[in-house]
């Protein structure tokens, strides 16, 4: 279930410069770790998933994995890395085609709804060990999530442009407290077998709530 | 009770303080069994004949603070004061103060809720109907009070706050946040999701 496009080392615009075998064959085993870890992480959760089990199921020796990444973590957020830099495109296209504040939050929301709910187990995984991340991951993460970060915080300000929302409402509060209620629908997910229409209708309700207290 | 029910109560208390003190000293993830057997002065078959596995001792350790929790809480509703949201900032305060006596220890409770191979015996995170029944009863008072609004959706404005409460434990996991930074924090979280349901100013109609 590697849905993660192969990435094609060429420079764009300019003339493609042909990789060398050697760093053909170096990407391909970066390709073959990443979609055999993403497997196992989905299957066994982060602490679940050893980087020997990693090695094995992509056919290659744990040294050969250690030649890619430096460590477990630097592997795992690599995968959430690449599940971000592919949403974010969505959830811009869908914030940007949406009237008002809350139906821009609602839509790019339920873009990442969609699409962590093909892979559930995976998110779970993530949203796991964020709660034990090194700093040097959390650094990382926090890297990987700053253009959603930034989208939403976008969103906010074209409300406040428009007039929906009031000059003085704490933007950087509210995006928090966002961020907050679309991960904390997951548990739903998880626990109640609720699906990513379920959770994007109920969090166009929250996001109602929240903004209720901010609004002009 | 015979002296067999006695040892094997003895055992489970033991292994239980031994598995919080180690959860919260060195993180759940580094604790083995061997470990907690270890701490706990009894061997790591005696440990697997009263818990199923490490993350059946985590959910047991969350259930024995409850309680303790609880009669914090209950001692101290009677004196709350103010507005709804000066009562609801105030029963979150107390949480945060009681739970990162050992942060660790609740962080990995949350994680572990998380987990994509939880296992049966996990009681996830946020199952804590008292907790939420609490909170529940002040903000029906405020409608009372008047500081809520007679139509607002309590329940809605209950997963708000618990979202905001629990996730601002991340700051604790990530930047080493303390109880009086969380608190800070859900104080203004609380004053933002309540001026959603406060009452609107009446013009026309008051009195």
């Amino acid at each position: 279930m590697n849905h993660v496009p192969m990435r094609v080392i060429t420079s764009p615009g300019a003339r493609p410069i042909k990789p060398t075998r050697r760093a053909l064959a170096k990407q391909r085993t970066r390709e073959k770790v990443l979609a055999a870890a993403r497997q196992l992480f989905s299957e066994r959760g982060y602490e679940g998933a050893t980087i020997r089990d990693i090695a094995k199921a992509a056919g290659m020796s744990t040294g050969a994995v250690f030649a890619s990444f430096a460590d477990k973590s630097e592997l795992f957020d690599e995968i959430l890395a690449e599940d971000y830099a592919l949403l974010v495109e969505a959830m811009r296209d869908a914030a940007s085609s949406s009237a008002t504040v809350s139906e821009a939050l609602t839509n790019l929301f339920a873009v990442a709804y969609r699409f962590h709910m093909t892979q559930l187990p995976l998110l779970q995984a993530g949203i796991a060990a964020s709660w034990t991340r090194t700093e040097a991951g959390e650094k990382r993460n926090r890297e990987a999530l700053k253009p959603v970060m930034t989208m939403i915080a976008d969103s906010l300000r074209a409300g406040v442009e428009r007039g929906e929302l009031s000059q003085k409402a704490d933007l950087r509060l509210i995006c928090g407290v966002l961020w907050d209620v679309y991960l904390a629908g997951y548990r739903r997910a998880v626990f109640d077998g609720w699906t990513a229409d379920d959770l994007t209708s109920r969090l166009s309700d929250q996001i109602d709530l929240i903004l209720a207290g901010a609004r002009s | 009770m015979g002296v067999r029910d006695d040892q094997k109560a003895a055992t489970r208390a033991k292994v239980l303080s031994a598995a919080r003190d180690l959860f919260h000293e060195i993180g759940y993830d580094e604790t083995t069994i061997r470990a907690i057997a270890d701490r706990a002065g009894v061997s790591v078959g005696s440990v697997f004949t009263t818990f199923k596995s490490k993350a059946d001792v985590l959910s047991q350790v969350m259930a024995d603070r409850v309680g303790p929790l609880q009669e914090e809480l209950t001692r101290i509703l009677p004196y709350l004061r103010g507005s709804t949201s000066d009562r609801i900032c105030s029963i979150f305060a107390i949480h945060y103060d009681f739970e990162c006596r050992r942060v660790k220890l609740f962080l990995a409770h949350i994680a572990a809720t998380f987990s994509p191979s939880l296992e049966e015996t996990t009681v996830p995170f946020g199952r804590n109907q008292a907790f939420k029944g609490m909170l529940l009863d002040v903000l029906a008072e405020g409608i009372e009070r008047g500081d809520v609004r007679p139509d607002a959706d309590l329940g809605l404005v209950l997963e708000v706050l618990m979202a905001a409460y629990a996730f601002n434990y991340s700051l604790a996991a990530q930047v080493g946040a303390d109880a009086v930074a969380l608190t800070a924090r859900m104080d203004r979280q609380v004053e933002l999701i309540l001026a959603g349901v406060r009452p609107q100013p009446t013009g026309y109609g008051a009195i």
